[in-house]
């Protein structure tokens, strides 16, 4: 599989990171499958969050029993000093390793939540002792809100080597700042950040739940994903041609090894057959951005 | 309102800024705000479709984000085979998806006037389908909406000329070819735009006698459901300009 420089961190990324949030939905017997069918591929960049329910336990075996080939990402939602220290001991403890290769903010949403990380007493203090501890090595950030703030992520926080944030053919057709996420991937390029693309596959936004109750939706994604291969297929290959360094594979496990395949198969997409998915998708609607957690 | 890749492709590489501008076919008005945020000096929308001027007034002139759009676009519901604009006074010309709705006779006639209204140096950018291929489904879809147009008006509503016809065609009217390009490779005909081919082929069966307007109408509804959307075909972009 394809890979690209992650930034500045010295890791060369492929162009497919595993979510291991797909992992939750699945017993662990499943789950260890999933990481050697995954790791079978040749990806090398996994990305997991304590958020994830059962993700960090249930990656935990196999990403020991392979750690030297997958590059980690791990997140904390906790935007404090202390709160940050704990959720790195607790992933370090439920996933069973020393060392987390990518510590990322997770889901920045808000300004004030940017105001309160980069403070003194803020989440990016633990993140750079632990750098200083040699227990993260690199500092990352993700959002699937505004790229404004995102952006202004990228002004305030220096030593930020990696962010993670929505990018597809719904989003790249809307002209509006609220998408831009194109405008965060330039500036990202610009200042050598490593990009990670999610929300690849989104279709769009689940029908209201009276109309369509939570339990009864068929993946769970918060969002519609694509789902049919052709359509899987289109989809990373326009997020990996886009310039990001690598597309982060969807949340639901059903979805996995079409995706693996897309990826493995990656050879770049022409401007035309871009313009396409774009234009197909114009009047569609975009789950992001979107604050989810307030 | 966003404005497509296609038109700011086909405009990226055309000189737009400061020049008089026509759009020659207006449809919803997505050329016209592409040459207004390429900084066109005026935009001449023309179009014979009454509901596509007034939306074409409200997505692009009442757009809060193209405040100066009123004093620069210029909605003209008129026939662009007699395009109310004297000789020798636009500089760059757009027919965005216009040919393929006009016929060998409609187009030949509009050729000669866009010709009649162009400055010399005047660009022009030709953006439209490809036949698609034979196997494409929405062959069938539109098969069924020029029969229900030749039957109720004896003309096609459709039809789709090759890139090498209008090269050389316009060639022939005297515009120099500048260049080619691919818009989209494929074309995703949507449910939507499949839905609307559909209707515009109900709306021409009604005015033909119902023995066979009935059977053409109830075919179109089930081509396009069955059909659903397909991605098949190519659209692509000419530029050609006259001698200065």
């Amino acid at each position: 599989m394809e890979t690209r420089p992650l930034g500045t961190t010295g890791h060369d990324s492929t162009v497919m990171t595993f979510g291991t949030i797909a992992l939750n939905w699945l017993e662990q017997e499943g789950a260890n499958q999933m990481v050697e069918h995954v790791l079978d591929y040749g990806v090398n960049h996994f990305d997991v969050a304590p958020m994830y329910g059962d993700a960090e336990l249930k990656l935990g075996p196999k990403l020991r029993q392979h750690r030297e080939e997958i590059f980690l990402g791990c997140k904390t939602e906790k935007r404090s000093y202390e709160g940050a220290w704990q959720r790195l001991d607790e992933s370090l403890d439920r996933l069973g390793v020393e060392k987390i290769d990518l510590y990322q903010v997770h889901g920045l949403e808000y300004d004030d939540e940017l105001d309160e990380i980069t403070a003194d007493d803020g989440a990016l203090r633990a993140f750079r002792e632990a750098k200083e501890q040699g227990i993260v090595d690199h500092i990352g950030l993700t959002s699937h809100s505004r790229p404004d703030l995102i952006i202004d992520a990228i002004d305030r926080i220096d030593d930020l080597e990696s962010l993670m944030f929505p990018l597809n053919p719904v989003v790249a057709g809307k002209d509006d700042g609220e998408h831009d996420y194109e405008a965060v991937l330039q500036r990202a390029n610009e200042e050598d950040i490593g990009t990670l693309g999610i929300k690849a596959f989104a279709d769009g936004s689940w029908p209201d739940t009276d109309e369509l109750p939570e339990r009864d939706r068929p993946f769970c994604n918060w969002y519609r994903p694509v789902c049919a291969p052709d359509e899987i297929r289109d989809r990373f290959d326009f997020a990996a041609s886009q310039g990001l360094t690598s597309v982060v594979s969807a949340g639901d496990p059903k979805l996995v090894t079409m995706i693996l395949e897309a990826a493995a198969d990656y050879d770049g997409m022409d401007e035309a057959a871009q313009r396409s998915l774009i234009e197909g998708s114009r009047h569609d609607d975009s789950p992001v951005p979107e604050q989810l957690h307030h | 309102m966003d404005v497509p890749r296609t038109v700011t492709t086909a405009l990226a590489d055309r000189p737009v800024e400061g020049r008089r501008c026509l759009e020659a076919g207006a449809g919803v008005g997505n050329t016209s705000a592409g040459l207004l945020d390429a900084g066109a000096a005026r935009v001449y929308a023309v179009t014979n479709d009454r509901d596509h001027a007034r939306r074409t007034r409200e997505r692009v002139a009442d757009d809060s984000a193209r405040s100066d759009a009123p004093h620069r676009l210029a909605v003209l519901d008129a026939d662009l085979r007699a395009i109310p604009l004297p000789d020798d006074t636009i500089d760059l010309i757009t027919a965005h998806g216009l040919c393929n709705v006009l016929d060998p006779a409609a187009l030949s006639t509009v050729a000669d006037e866009l010709r009649r209204v162009a400055v010399p140096g005047c660009h022009l950018v030709v953006d439209d389908y490809e036949p698609p291929p034979d196997d494409a489904a929405v062959r069938d879809l539109f098969a069924v909406e020029n029969a229900a147009a030749e039957l109720a008006t004896g003309r096609p509503a459709l039809t789709f000329y090759p890139a090498s016809f209008l090269r050389r065609f316009f060639a022939g009217d005297g515009w120099h070819f500048d260049r080619e390009q691919t818009l989209l490779d494929p074309v995703p005909w949507t449910t939507d735009h499949l839905s609307a081919h559909a209707d515009a082929a109900t709306a021409f069966a009604g005015d033909c006698d119902v023995a066979v307007g009935d059977p053409l109408t109830g075919r179109a509804d089930r081509l396009a459901t069955e059909i659903g959307s397909e991605s098949v075909g190519r659209m692509y972009s000419l530029a050609f300009r006259l001698s200065g």
